[in-house]
């Protein structure tokens, strides 16, 4: 009876935990080099496609336009994230992109402390945004399958953390749009290491 | 505003000696310094250079300043002449302020094909220009309160190279209470930041001892500009106090003058965000309504001191914003007093549309009309003047300018019929 009983536990918690998700995880990190290329930052490291539905955070992402720069210059986001877009500058700014797979979207013109946003619903999308009042600001929002990503510092440094156990294609997406793609593999304990050298 | 004053003496090129013209051409308003000052595009200023838009003007109205702050849009740090706590020494010492770290300097060069018709055999009727002008162009701030804005231009007049050297220096205490002090433009069109070729009548129109709208002259203005109610549109006032004619006066009296225009709609006239939320913008978008007057009184020196004459003039200026299109138009009245000659009274008006086909692509068409004696027997000469703006690059224009006479055939014939192709840059 007791063995039984302690069987039938044991049971319990087992689908427990299968049914909570996959509790083991790593840091997949590394250096991203490009030969010739003095500013390595701003490049996305992601994987390409994980296991699973991944829901995009209730907390909106948020790019701002300050100092007649868009801030972050690059923003990865999954796949039906809502950006909020600010203007913290003493001037109008504007948010429009001439990309299809963002739907050409032109959010007008707004004062400072006013808030426009915008869903991105396109996986593989990495639509440019621009202004049309200052047509030097650019930035770029990239759409991805899942949360495993990260952006490269200037040195080329990157980081993704809480990646499931398991075997993945790493890319890089650039806006020199240069190919790279590399398998990496998470292993059960322990982070993966993966340093990646694209062609200038 | 800009200005040139040339002194002119007949030399020509072939000598390779350089005259010094009296009367000046419209300048440049476009300085690429303020470019690289803020890392940012022409056009955030420019409609098409040197045409302001509307956030262009507001940036002139604040002493050449970004709105709201300098200090957060500049991308590169001044160098400092004194440290702020400076501030509290004074009178013990200078007042601290700073200086463009780089050299606030630009380039704009003008080349030209010209062709006019109906010529003589024996003349040529079409000629390249290249180069027709070349300018030094320098601007910026010094600390929070001074400012300036100048240029060397050298500028081909036929067989003659004429330069000129304004500058200006400008006092900006307060958005509402600047004084500018130098090269002062009168000239509210102004012709100087026009897109066409051939420049505006009311600007060139001569009064009996050459005076001209279109001359810059050294003098002082007490100028300032607030914004209007709910920070949209608002006001801008200029009152001075020149020469009159030359860079050294030709007489003993000096020419005052003042001027107002109040906007109505669009981006306030020193800046600012407050109601200008829309659905649409563009840089070359400003939809407003603005009106104005000048009034110019002086004495004008002739060849000798009994031929002075007494000059008043008044002008009235238009300038519609909606969407792709703006419609201006100005209207000038002239009375000159001779002893011992009729007065004379003269009237120009002009009317222009200017249509946005694609932000770097714009039609424009002017009709003109001059009366130089409105109480003589000959009637106004009335001019056609359609022209088409290309620009290439922000920094790069084409442009094709027609002129057609169409109220008297003699002067088409009279080789005023003809049409430009002129090409500009500048970095």
């Amino acid at each position: 009876m007791k063995t039984k009983r302690a069987l039938t536990t044991a049971l319990l918690a087992g689908s427990l935990l299968i049914s909570s998700g996959p509790t083991v995880a790593g840091t997949i990190k590394g250096k991203v080099t490009i030969a010739r290329a003095r500013n390595l930052a701003d490049m996305v490291v992601y994987v390409e496609k994980a296991p699973g539905d991944f829901t995009p955070p209730k907390k909106h992402a948020v790019m701002d336009q300050k100092n007649l720069v868009f801030i972050p210059h690059v923003l990865p986001a999954v796949v039906g994230s809502t950006v909020d877009f600010l203007n913290s500058d003493q001037v109008l700014h504007n948010v429009f992109t001439p990309d299809k797979c963002a739907k050409k979207f032109n959010l007008g013109t707004w004062p400072r402390g006013e808030v426009r946003s915008m869903k991105f619903d396109q996986i593989g999308c990495s639509a440019v945004l621009l202004c049309n009042v200052h047509p030097e600001m650019e930035a770029y929002v990239v759409v991805l399958q899942n949360p495993y990503f990260a952006v490269t510092d200037k040195s080329g440094l990157y980081a993704i953390p809480d990646v499931p156990e398991g075997t993945y294609t790493l890319r890089v997406w650039n806006k020199k749009s240069l190919e790279f793609s590399q398998q990496v593999t998470v292993p059960k304990q322990g982070d993966a290491t993966a340093d990646l050298k694209l062609k200038g | 505003m800009k200005t040139s004053l040339k002194i002119r003496w007949r030399i020509p090129v072939s000598l390779l000696l350089v005259s010094l013209a009296v009367l000046s051409a419209g300048t440049a308003g476009a300085i690429p310094a303020f470019t690289r000052k803020y890392k940012t595009s022409c056009s955030t200023c420019h409609y098409a250079f040197p045409q302001l838009n509307a956030f262009g003007k507001a940036f002139r109205n604040n002493g050449y300043r970004y709105p709201g702050g300098d200090e957060n849009f500049r991308k590169e740090d001044p160098v400092e002449l004194g440290s702020e706590a400076y501030k509290r020494v004074w009178p013990d010492a200078i007042w601290p302020s700073d200086i463009p770290a780089t050299g606030p300097f630009a380039i704009h060069a003008i080349g030209r094909y010209n062709m006019s018709f109906n010529q003589p055999d024996t003349v040529a009727n079409n000629t390249f220009e290249f180069p027709h002008e070349v300018e030094l162009l320098y601007g910026g701030t010094i600390g929070q309160e001074v400012s300036f804005f100048g240029e060397v231009e050298f500028e081909t007049e036929g067989d003659e190279i004429e330069i000129a050297f304004p500058f200006r220096l400008e006092i900006n205490h307060r958005r509402a209470f600047n004084v500018s002090l130098g090269s002062q433009t009168i000239d509210p069109t102004p012709n100087h930041m026009r897109l066409t070729r051939t420049k505006y009548n009311v600007s060139t129109l001569k009064s009996r001892n050459q005076w001209r709208l279109e001359d810059g002259q050294s003098g002082m203005q007490l100028w300032g500009a607030g914004n209007g109610s709910g920070g949209k549109g608002g006001w801008k006032y200029g009152a001075g106090i020149v020469n009159g004619q030359g860079v050294v006066d030709a007489n003993r009296d000096k020419d005052v003058f003042v001027g107002m225009t109040y906007k109505i709609g669009g981006l306030g006239e020193i800046g600012g965000t407050e109601g200008q939320a829309s659905e649409t913008s563009a840089f070359y978008r400003d939809n407003s309504l603005t009106i104005g007057g000048l009034l110019y009184s002086g004495r004008e020196a002739g060849a000798t001191v009994a031929e002075k004459e007494d000059l008043t003039v008044l002008l009235g200026t238009a300038d519609f914003w909606y969407a792709r299109l703006i419609v201006n138009g100005s209207i000038l009245s002239m009375k000159s007093d001779i002893a011992g000659l009729s007065d004379r009274k003269s009237l120009a008006w002009y009317a222009q549309g200017q249509y946005v086909l694609y932000p770097w692509l714009i039609g424009i068409a002017r009709l003109e009309s001059t009366d130089s004696n409105t109480d003589d027997a000959t009637a106004a000469r009335t001019t056609l003047v359609p022209a088409v703006v290309g620009m290439l690059r922000a920094n790069v224009k084409f442009t094709l300018d027609y002129k057609r006479p169409i109220s008297d055939y003699d002067l088409r014939k009279a080789a005023e019929e003809g049409f430009t192709a002129q090409a500009n840059f500048s970095f």
